[in-house]
């Protein structure tokens, strides 16, 4: 084991603290922001990546509004939905009343029983045609998707319905035991409905709801004059597809506006704008961080360096070899470095406390100070070197020379 | 008047203390050319720092002109630094970044002198070194006797009534020191009193008066005998 | 003196760049970045109505579910909007100045024009309370009469942009204008109006566009109107027609009035308060009594208009100054001791220690406002980058003049700050020392 020169450097630390406490305080202050940054980011973007359970990539929405009341809304819709289908590249279209991820619809109550005292289980409320399995891109788990016959016009709010489909999750908070295809659950007014199918996953409408993967399925067209169309196209005919949706509404049925035809992606996108930018956001400032502090040490180091250029160069002249004057400041860095980032453990763990408190984010997970520490190590290390070999290169003639400032 | 008595200068540090002069007093009456010699070591540059205001004494007082100046808080005897004294260095001691006309006018803006003022003094000063051609340039573009003529136009354009000298011709060849020297005479004969610490012998009481250091103390006649005798010099 | 100590420093700066970029962009960044986010804080967390803020109320009753409060973690706060027939009833009091029921609802819009293809609109369905209250600027016309508010009048005030859209911005008092079924008479066209926040109205984001056109909110039944916002129930109501709708306890009206004087409050208040008391007596407002005024401010703050996520990226921001400020402190150290010897020179040329000081601090004063102007230019870069963060958000993403000042006041002060300890050390030190290396 060489001599890592521990004790000396910290006599010289003892001398002279400032320095050392100011890279101290940089680096706690670092890995304070950088830790809680990495925990912040992570959780967002696991937010965002989080399965939907349909086929985003490759759907396109629609949003149709008729400017006279419709004959027969039903067939209105029907008509529409051939249309759409009839596009080349379109697996399958229909018509709903929200989208998941949108961050905007309506949500329900399911009971298992009849029961008054029976506990509410919340879901959001997605109303689609018997084409809505195929054009989501759902998967069923359990018994069968809705049946042409089974769709309704919806008459104001909460009409009665027959049948109903749910996720997975919801079955099952319904029914933890299990069994819960084919059973009768009861709507907010406690009428029986018969539950015919289980979707093994979608997300819901609000992204930031506890139960955001408790969905109810029911089978009815949007209200009024209004419509939503979801289009899942072949992959890679989106753009295609897209530029043939509006022509083809308005050659069904002219005196409609169409509006806000996009990407499904972009819903996705723009709902998760916040988190998103909030990642990048503090990314960037973590970046920043880390470039000040690599700046700062490489400042300090490289002042010291000019400061003790007699000293070096009297140590060179009785013996010290290049790798000891570089490995003399690689250690004093690196002890400095460990100072300040014990306490910015602690700080890290501060932060994310009293963030935590005030907006109830999740704890801290104590792995990312770790991750911090080896980052700031790495960081102390590189920006220590250049200032570090500058110093390796003094000449051991200095000592004799008397030039010294 | 410059009147010294009793005065100790001591070094500590957390091993020991050392005496870097004790006991010394001297009187040095306005108009006198000083010369202070000594040996290395001999308390020569500790004793122009007191004098010059730049250290404390630890013991003993310091009169300037009858007022009592050792204890002085750090204002006043900036004031008296400014004011009264002048200094010139063996090296110099130019500021790098600063032009002829700049560093000559540092002690002028500490006083606080109104702009016109400063000009027509930094011109009187830089006539009477002989640098008027060189008021712009930066100290690196002198030789070293230029540079020692532009400190030596710093401590005049603030019309000391004490210049002290250490080794002003230490870092100059034999030409340029005596002509140094001559300008220091012509400034002592316009009624400066001139106190020069030097260990070059040639110079030991140039200007009439000669004390001499050893260990800190004054020299005993005894002490300049074994001094002559041995040789001291650089 | 402090033009000498500024020529002073400016040469040193010029004599010593690269420590002088990297001194100066270390504040620089930390002002940038933290004055982009204090940007983006200050204008979410700013009054949106400076005049008259203290006079607004969002007037709220807790018509909620008796089992449990509207809010789950403070039950303090009763439901953000209101009942249609609860609103209905309020409207009815003349103690307010001004006061008015609203709630959005979207239109499709057909122009006389056959060129301008049909589109929609939202719709501000309202009382003519609001024009006085919220202090909307009027290009033509004026608000509906005070019969609008009884139903039957199709009036509508346009927007700016609208009545550009229609009318090519031409004065339309008087046009009609098919929207829905119904065809509607202009009275009046307003700037278009976008406070930042939508303090009115944060349902649906609380820096959402303004509402494109304004009606009576008297219409809301003809129309059989739904709100384009937000409705909240918590009673199993069998609602099978709009009949039912506006008769239940679902929740979608805001109501705004302005009180100007306490007394005028306190009867407001009392006028609440016995209204909800009378409901009791027919089986509604089962919950303990909680009709509250909130001025404008205070809603904001219960409606946590200021986003968490900004709260956070303004503690890590300054955490960030933090760091820059500590990392200048280790630059001008450096800087300044490296000056050392000059300033022993100075001292034996009669400089005082306070002159010293004085002029390392100019000297860091002189960094700091340097660091101020890079730094605003640097926040300007960052709000450009958090305008293509988060999309339209045009009016948080801005440096309004008083940020501009406070960048500067802050890089001044962070510089100050980190020059003090460099600056006193500095000027402590010996002068004999450095004068006897030589």
């Amino acid at each position: 084991m060489p001599d890592l020169e521990i004790r000396p450097i910290l006599g010289t630390m003892r001398r002279n603290p400032v320095g050392a406490i100011l890279i101290a305080l940089q680096v706690a202050f670092t890995l304070g922001v950088v830790a809680n940054s990495l925990f912040i980011i992570n959780d967002r973007i696991g937010l965002i990546n989080r399965p939907t359970g349909f086929d985003i990539d490759n759907i396109v929405t629609v949003q149709s509004t008729l400017l006279d009341d419709p004959a027969d809304k039903l067939q209105q819709v029907r008509t529409d939905i051939e249309a759409l289908e009839a596009i080349p590249g379109v697996i399958a279209a229909t018509s709903v009343t929200q989208l998941p991820l949108s961050n905007s619809g309506s949500g329900t109550e399911l009971f298992a029983s009849a029961d008054p005292n029976a506990p509410e289980v919340n879901g959001a409320r997605f109303t689609m045609t018997e084409t809505g399995l195929d054009a989501m891109g759902l998967t069923l788990a359990e018994g069968r998707w809705f049946r042409e016959d089974e769709i309704k016009l919806p008459s104001t709010y909460g009409d009665p319905i027959n049948v109903v489909i749910v996720t997975r999750v919801m079955a099952d908070a319904l029914f933890p035991d299990g069994n819960a295809l084919g059973a009768t659950v009861y709507d907010h007014l406690r009428r029986p409905v018969t539950l015919i199918g289980i979707v093994e996953h979608m997300q819901g409408s609000w992204i930031s709801w506890q139960h955001l993967d408790n969905n109810i399925f029911t089978p009815q067209v949007p209200m009024q004059r209004f419509a939503r169309y979801v289009i899942r196209t072949e992959p890679g005919s989106l753009d295609q597809v897209m530029s043939q949706v509006e022509p083809t509404l308005a050659a069904t049925e002219p005196r409609r506006i169409v509006q806000r035809l996009r990407p499904y992606s972009e819903i996705r996108d723009r709902t998760y704008t916040e988190h998103r930018a909030m990642a990048i956001m503090l990314g960037v400032v973590s970046v920043l961080l880390i470039i000040v502090t690599a700046v700062g040490i490489v400042g300090l180091v490289s002042f010291v360096v000019r400061q003790r250029t007699r000293q070096i160069g009297t140590r060179r002249a009785i013996g010290a070899q290049r790798l000891h004057i570089v490995r003399y400041f690689l250690v004093e860095n690196w002890l400095m470095t460990t100072g300040g980032a014990i306490v910015g453990m602690a700080l890290a763990f501060g932060v994310n406390y009293w963030l935590a408190n005030l907006f109830s984010l999740p704890r801290l997970d104590p792995w990312y100070l770790p991750a911090g520490l080896v980052i700031l190590w790495l960081v102390g290390l590189l920006s220590v070197f250049a200032p570090a070999r500058r110093a390796a290169r003094i000449s051991p003639a200095i000592a004799t020379r008397g030039a010294a400032l | 008047m410059l009147e010294m008595k009793n005065i100790a200068k001591i070094y500590r540090t957390e091993a020991i203390a050392t005496h870097a002069l004790r006991d010394f007093d001297l009187s040095v009456a306005d108009g006198e050319f000083v010369t202070v010699t000594g040996p290395s070591g001999s308390g020569k540059t500790t004793f122009l720092n007191i004098a010059g205001l730049l250290e404390d004494p630890t013991d003993g007082t310091y009169k300037l002109d009858g007022e009592e100046v050792g204890q002085l808080n750090d204002r006043a005897k900036s004031r008296i630094r400014n004011e009264k004294i002048g200094f010139i260095f063996q090296s110099f001691n130019l500021i790098p970044d600063l032009d002829v006309t700049d560093n000559i006018d540092v002690p002028l803006r500490y006083r606080g002198l109104p702009g016109a003022e400063r000009s027509k003094r930094i011109r009187d000063a830089l006539e009477i070194v002989g640098l008027a051609s060189r008021q712009h340039h930066l100290p690196s573009q002198l030789s070293g006797g230029q540079q020692q003529r532009v400190a030596i136009a710093r401590a005049l354009a603030g019309r000391p009534r004490f210049l002290l000298a250490d080794e002003p011709t230490g870092n100059l060849d034999s030409e340029m020191a005596s002509q140094v020297i001559a300008l220091l005479d012509d400034i002592n004969a316009q009624g400066t009193t001139i106190i020069m610490v030097t260990h070059d012998m040639s110079l030991a009481g140039h200007g009439g008066r000669e004390v001499r250091l050893l260990d800190g103390r004054l020299a005993s006649p005894d002490d300049a005998e074994t001094l002559a005798a041995t040789g001291t010099g650089v | 003196m402090f033009s000498y100590y500024a020529r002073l420093a400016l040469i040193s700066l010029r004599n010593s760049p690269a420590l002088t970029v990297l001194t100066v962009g270390a504040i620089a960044l930390g002002i940038g970045v933290s004055l982009t986010v204090l940007s983006v804080y200050n204008l979410m967390s700013a009054d949106p109505i400076p005049q008259k803020s203290d006079v607004l109320y969002a007037v709220t009753l807790d018509s909620w579910d008796p089992e449990r409060p509207y809010r789950e973690r403070d039950a303090t706060i009763p439901p953000y909007e209101m009942t249609f027939r609860d609103a209905v009833a309020v409207r009815d009091s003349d103690i307010p100045t001004h006061a008015a029921a609203m709630f959005k609802a979207g239109f499709s819009v057909q122009p006389g024009n056959p060129d301008i293809r049909p589109f929609r609109v939202i719709s501000r369905m309202t009382d003519r309370g609001l024009f006085a209250m919220f202090n909307l600027d009027f290009i033509y016309g004026d608000a509906w009469g005070a019969r609008a508010d009884e139903g039957g009048e199709y009036v509508v005030v346009l927007n700016q942009t609208t009545n550009e859209k229609l009318f090519g911005g031409e004065d339309s008092v008087g046009e009609r204008v098919r929207m829905g079924d119904n065809d509607f008479t202009v009275v009046g066209v307003v700037e278009d109006w976008n406070p930042t926040p939508k303090y009115y109205d944060v349902n649906n984001g609380a820096f959402d566009e303004g509402e494109e056109v304004f009606m009576p909110f008297a219409l809301t039944e003809a129309l059989e109107l739904y709100s384009a916002g937000n409705t909240n129930c918590w009673k199993p109501e069998d609602i099978e027609s709009y009949q039912n709708f506006i008769d239940s306890e679902c929740v979608w009206i805001q109501y705004w009035a302005q009180l100007d004087d306490p007394a005028q409050r306190q009867n407001y208040q009392q006028f609440l308060d016995d209204y909800a008391r009378n409901q009791q007596s027919v089986g509604r407002f089962q919950r303990p009594l909680n009709n509250r005024l909130f001025p404008v401010m205070e809603w904001l703050e219960v409606r946590q208009v200021v986003e968490s996520d900004a709260l956070i990226m303004l503690a890590i921001s300054f955490m960030f100054l933090a760091v820059c400020v500590f990392n200048t402190v280790g630059l001008l150290l450096a800087r300044f001791i490296s000056r050392a010897p000059h300033i022993g020179i100075r001292r034996a040329l009669g400089a005082s220690r306070q002159a010293i000081f004085s002029q390392q601090m100019v000297e860091a004063a002189l960094v700091g406002t340097a660091a101020g102007a890079l730094g605003i230019g640097l926040a300007w870069l960052g709000l450009q980058g958090v305008r293509v963060l988060y999309r339209e958000v045009d009016r948080l993403t801005y440096l309004t003049p008083s940020m501009i000042v406070a960048g500067f006041a802050i890089a001044l002060v962070a510089a100050l700050a980190a020059g003090l300890y460099p600056a006193w050390r500095v000027c402590r030190t010996s002068p004999s020392f450095y004068l006897r290396l030589q």
